[in-house]
């Protein structure tokens, strides 16, 4: 029948690339659904997006998708910038004038736990909410563009504001495959969280909460006993 | 009480029996009950019945029809019935005296009639 697709044909492609949205469960048998019916290219993709949609609806009423992204990714993407600044700044200084190891080892020591909050963060971003991970990269890579169209400096320059981004995005791969870890991990990530709080307090007590949140929810969630 | 899409959902699911799965229930509801059912709206409603445990769902073997893809098929629960019929029977109930009911015929508007 005219408009109608068939399965390897081109119309078919579009709707095999919108289904990406789905998930590899659904997205089978909704792609069996419409090979099955032969439905037009538009009735298709109407079907792969509404439905699309309404599950990211679904999901925004929760409140995970609001914690990963607004209670976690943006406000840990303008505190983990500051550090990433602050930690690599020191560490070229001391490579400019290497007589300071007692600066070396503080600079270090922020750099550590710049990564470990970093892993963290990216950790519980995807574990609280991995089907909002999109929503989630916004709300961090939104501050991260603005205050990088900001930054006067050269492409050197600009790797330092982004420390954490390689920690953070091995931490959200991590929260994809596994949703908890053992708990003396957590107990230690909880503890990097709680001493960066000690160390920057500043920001008020809403930033200061959304520094320590993940650390609790670690541990909260963590796998006690033998893993 | 279930709502009227997913009380059509429950009776095509009921009508098709073992054959019940996504694609046959959606052209069951579009040509009887003469209205466009989106693969979205049926497989959200769907979900929604099955967390009530109104109906079980499970995926069948691949089949070459569907390009080597697996089913999702739907078998009403015993709770499913049991809200299906109490929905059915509101309806009659509260069908009885009006004009498109039984009764009243004289009652119809014009365009109706």
């Amino acid at each position: 029948m005219k408009g109608q697709m068939g399965i390897g044909g081109m119309r078919w492609r579009f709707v095999e690339a919108a289904a990406v949205l789905l998930v590899p469960l659904e997205r089978e048998v909704v792609l069996g659904d419409l090979a099955e019916t032969e439905s037009s290219l538009w009735r298709g993709l109407r079907d792969v997006l509404s439905l699309a949609a309404r599950r990211q609806l679904a999901l925004w009423r929760g409140w995970r998708p609001w914690a990963a992204s607004i209670g976690l990714a943006m406000p840990a993407s303008l505190f983990l910038m500051g550090w990433s600044v602050a930690a690599s700044g020191a560490v070229a200084s001391f490579l400019g004038e290497p007589a300071q190891l007692t600066a070396l080892g503080l600079s270090l020591s922020r750099l550590l736990l710049v990564t470990c909050w970093a892993w963290m963060a990216g950790f519980v971003v995807s574990s609280v909410s991995r089907g909002t991970l999109w929503a989630s990269a916004l709300a961090c890579g939104g501050p991260c563009l603005h205050c990088l169209s900001l930054w006067p400096g050269n492409g050197l320059s600009f790797l330092r504001l982004l420390v954490f981004l390689v920690p953070g995005l091995f931490g959200v791969w991590r929260g994809r495959r596994d949703l908890r870890l053992g708990l003396s991990l957590a107990a230690f990530l909880a503890t990097a969280g709680a001493l960066a709080f000690l160390i920057s307090g500043k920001g008020g007590w809403m930033y200061s909460s959304s520094l320590l949140w993940p650390g609790l929810y670690l541990t909260a969630t963590a796998k006690r006993g033998p893993v | 009480m279930v709502g009227e899409f997913e009380y059509l959902i429950l009776s095509a699911a009921a009508h098709l029996d073992e054959e019940a799965y996504g694609a046959a229930m959606r052209e069951l509801i579009e040509t009887t009950g003469g209205r466009t059912c989106s693969l979205g709206a049926l497989y959200i409603t769907l979900d929604r019945l099955e967390a009530k445990g109104l109906v079980e769902t499970w995926l069948s073997a691949p089949t070459q029809q569907r390009g080597g893809r697996a089913k999702r098929m739907v078998k009403v629960t015993g709770a499913g019935a049991r809200e299906a019929r109490k929905f059915y029977e509101t309806v009659i109930r509260i069908s009885r005296g009006t004009a498109w009911g039984r009764g009243r015929r004289n009652w119809l508007p014009e365009d109706v009639a």
